[in-house]
C-alpha cells in the first residue's frame, strides 16, 4: 500500500538472513502469527524468518503479500478474494498463490481489499474486491484468483499501487504516459480529470505526469503520489489535513528533494535525501483515541516554522517531525493512522494511533512523536512495512 | 470526535451483516443498519475499536416504505459478484 523503497546503497556487509516481526491489529490473521489476536508488542515470526528471503512485503487493509524469489505468498483477510487462493477464505499463515506459479513476480501491492501482482515480463494481475473498478478489468466484478489486466497486454508494467478503492500503475521506461489510474475517483485520486468523477473500471492515463521520469508510485486511502527521478513529489486525491481534494497531480512546492514517500489515510511521510522526515497533514496524528485512554505526554510533533514556506496555495502544510534530534532516518512506512521509521542507528520508532497495539510499545496509547520500539539491542538494520492497523519489521542479519 | 464524515452513497451495503459499511483505519468496518438510519441515527461505529464516523444522508429516504426505496436509490449500483476461477 505504502511502500516506495529505493534500493539500498551498496552494502559493505552481506545480508545472510533476517528475522521477521509483526504487531498491531490481528483480527483477520494479518500478523502471520497463526492467531486472531491483536499484539501490543513485536511478535517474532519463525516460519517467515526461516523460509526463503522475502524481497518485498506489501500490507493492505488486513492482508499481506510477500514476494520471495519471484514467488508470492499471501495471508490475512481473504473474504473478498484478495489473497488470490481461488476462494473467499481468510488465511492465518503464509500460503503460496498457486495461480502465479507459472510466472516470475517482480512487484506486489496490497490495497484495502484488493491485490496487484506484476510479472518480470511486465504483465499485471489483480484480484480481490472489484466493486469500484479497482481491478482494472473494465467491469465491477470481484475475483478470487489473479486475473491479467488485458489493457496492459502490450505494455510493460513496472509497479502497481493499490489504495482503498483505487489503483495506480507505472509503466517501465515510458516518459510519455507513465502512470495510469482506475477504480474510485471521487476524491480526485485517479488524477484523470479536474471534474469530480465517480469511477473508471478501465485504466486511464493520469494527467500532468507526461515527460516526467517517475520512479515510484504510491496509493493509500484516497491518496495518490508519484516520485520523480529528481526527487520531486506529486500528490493528488483527498486533501491532507482537511484541505480540499486535488483532482490532478500537483507538485509539492518545496526546494527539498525526496527519496521515499509513505501515504496513510490522512497523512503522508516524506523522507529527504538527507535523511530528514517531514509530514503532510499530520497535525492530528496521534490524537484519535478517546482522551481518557490516550496519553499525550509529548508536545505537538510538528514544527512547521523550520521548513520555511510551509503552506502553499492549497493549504498543504509540510512540517518536520520533531523529537529525532537530527538523527538521520533511513526508512519510513505509514499505516492508515500510524507511522514507523528506522534511524541510522538501527532503531525502529513508531507514533500515531495506537489503539490496536500497532505502535508495538506494549500498550494501546496514541503517541504524537516517535517512540522507540524494543526490538533488539545493539546495531541493526531494519526494513519496516505497515498495513492499515498493523506493522511488520524485518531485522537484517549481516555477515 | 467523529473520525470522518461519509455520504451514504459512499458506503457499501453488506448482505452478510445487513448493514451499510465503510472501511475503518483499524482494518474492520464502520457499520450502520437501515433500522438505525430510519430512526435518525447518524453515527456508524466500528465493532473493533473506539472510532466512529458521521453518516450524511436524508432521513426521508429511509422513511415510509423503506426497503423498496432504499434498494432503488441507495444501494451501491454494482452488486458484488465474485468470479471463482
Amino acid at each position: 500500500m505504502d511502500e516506495m523503497n529505493i534500493e539500498e546503497e551498496t552494502e559493505m556487509e552481506e545480508e545472510i538472513g533476517g528475522e521477521w516481526w509483526s504487531w498491531g491489529a490481528g483480527t483477520d490473521g494479518q500478523l502471520g502469527t497463526g492467531r486472531l489476536d491483536d499484539e501490543h508488542l513485536p511478535q517474532r515470526l519463525p516460519d517467515l524468518s526461516s523460509g526463503r528471503r522475502i524481497s518485498q512485503l506489501a500490507c493492505g487493509g488486513a492482508h499481506v503479500i510477500a514476494l520471495s524469489g519471484g514467488d508470492v505468498m499471501t495471508w490475512g483477510r481473504g473474504t473478498s478474494g484478495q489473497l488470490g487462493h481461488g476462494e473467499l477464505e481468510s488465511c492465518l499463515l503464509p500460503k503460496p498463490v498457486k495461480f502465479l506459479e507459472n510466472f516470475t513476480t517482480s512487484y506486489v501491492s496490497a490495497g484495502w481489499n484488493h491485490s496487484g501482482f506484476v510479472s518480470d515480463t511486465g504483465k499485471l494481475f489483480t484480484c480481490g474486491d472489484g466493486s469500484f473498478g479497482q481491478l482494472g478489468h473494465g467491469d465491477y466484478q470481484s475475483h478470487c484468483s489473479p486475473v491479467e489486466v488485458l489493457y496492459f497486454a502490450f505494455k510493460h508494467v513496472e509497479q502497481i499501487a493499490c489504495g482503498m478503492r483505487h489503483s495506480l500503475v507505472l509503466l517501465k521506461g515510458s516518459s510519455e504516459d507513465p502512470v495510469y489510474g482506475f477504480g474510485s475517483g471521487k476524491r480526485g485520486q485517479l488524477g484523470v480529470s479536474k471534474d469530480r468523477i465517480r469511477s473508471f473500471a478501465v485504466p486511464q492515463v493520469i494527467f500532468g505526469l507526461g515527460g516526467i521520469k517517475v520512479i515510484s508510485i504510491s496509493a493509500n486511502g484516497d491518496h495518490s503520489a508519484a516520485l520523480s527521478a529528481n526527487g520531486q513529489l506529486y500528490t493528488w486525491g483527498r486533501g491532507f489535513g482537511g484541505t480540499s481534494d486535488i483532482h490532478l497531480p500537483q507538485t509539492l512546492p518545496s526546494p527539498l528533494r525526496f527519496s521515499q514517500v509513505a501515504l496513510g489515510w490522512n497523512h503522508a511521510l516524506l523522507l529527504t535525501g538527507e535523511g530528514e522526515v517531514l509530514m503532510l497533514g499530520g497535525n492530528h496524528h496521534g490524537m484519535l483515541s478517546d482522551p481518557q485512554t490516550s496519553r499525550q505526554q509529548h508536545s505537538p510533533v510538528l514544527d512547521s516554522s523550520s521548513v520555511g514556506s510551509a503552506e502553499d496555495s492549497m493549504g498543504l502544510i509540510l512540517a518536520k517531525v520533531c523529537g529525532l534530534d537530527g538523527t538521520r532516518v533511513l526508512e519510513i512506512a505509514a499505516g492508515a493512522e500510524h507511522s514507523v521509521l528506522v534511524t541510522e542507528n538501527g532503531v525502529v520508532m513508531t507514533w500515531g494511533w495506537g489503539e490496536h497495539g500497532q505502535l508495538g510499545l506494549g500498550n494501546t496509547f496514541d503517541q504524537t512523536s516517535p517512540q522507540m520500539v524494543k526490538l533488539s539491542d545493539g546495531h541493526n538494520r531494519f526494513r519496516v512495512y505497515c498495513g492499515s492497523g498493523f506493522t511488520y519489521a524485518y531485522r537484517i542479519l549481516l555477515s | 470526535m467523529s473520525y470522518d464524515d461519509v455520504e451514504i452513497e459512499d458506503m457499501e451495503w453488506n448482505e452478510e451483516i445487513q448493514a451499510f459499511t465503510y472501511p475503518c483505519p483499524c482494518g474492520d468496518l464502520f457499520q450502520i443498519t437501515k433500522e438505525e438510519l430510519r430512526l435518525g441515527e447518524e453515527i456508524a461505529r466500528c465493532p473493533s475499536c473506539s472510532l466512529y464516523i458521521t453518516v450524511i444522508y436524508n432521513m426521508e429516504d429511509f422513511m415510509g416504505e423503506p426497503d423498496r426505496n432504499i434498494k432503488k436509490n441507495l444501494e451501491p449500483s454494482k452488486q458484488q459478484s465474485v468470479t471463482v476461477a
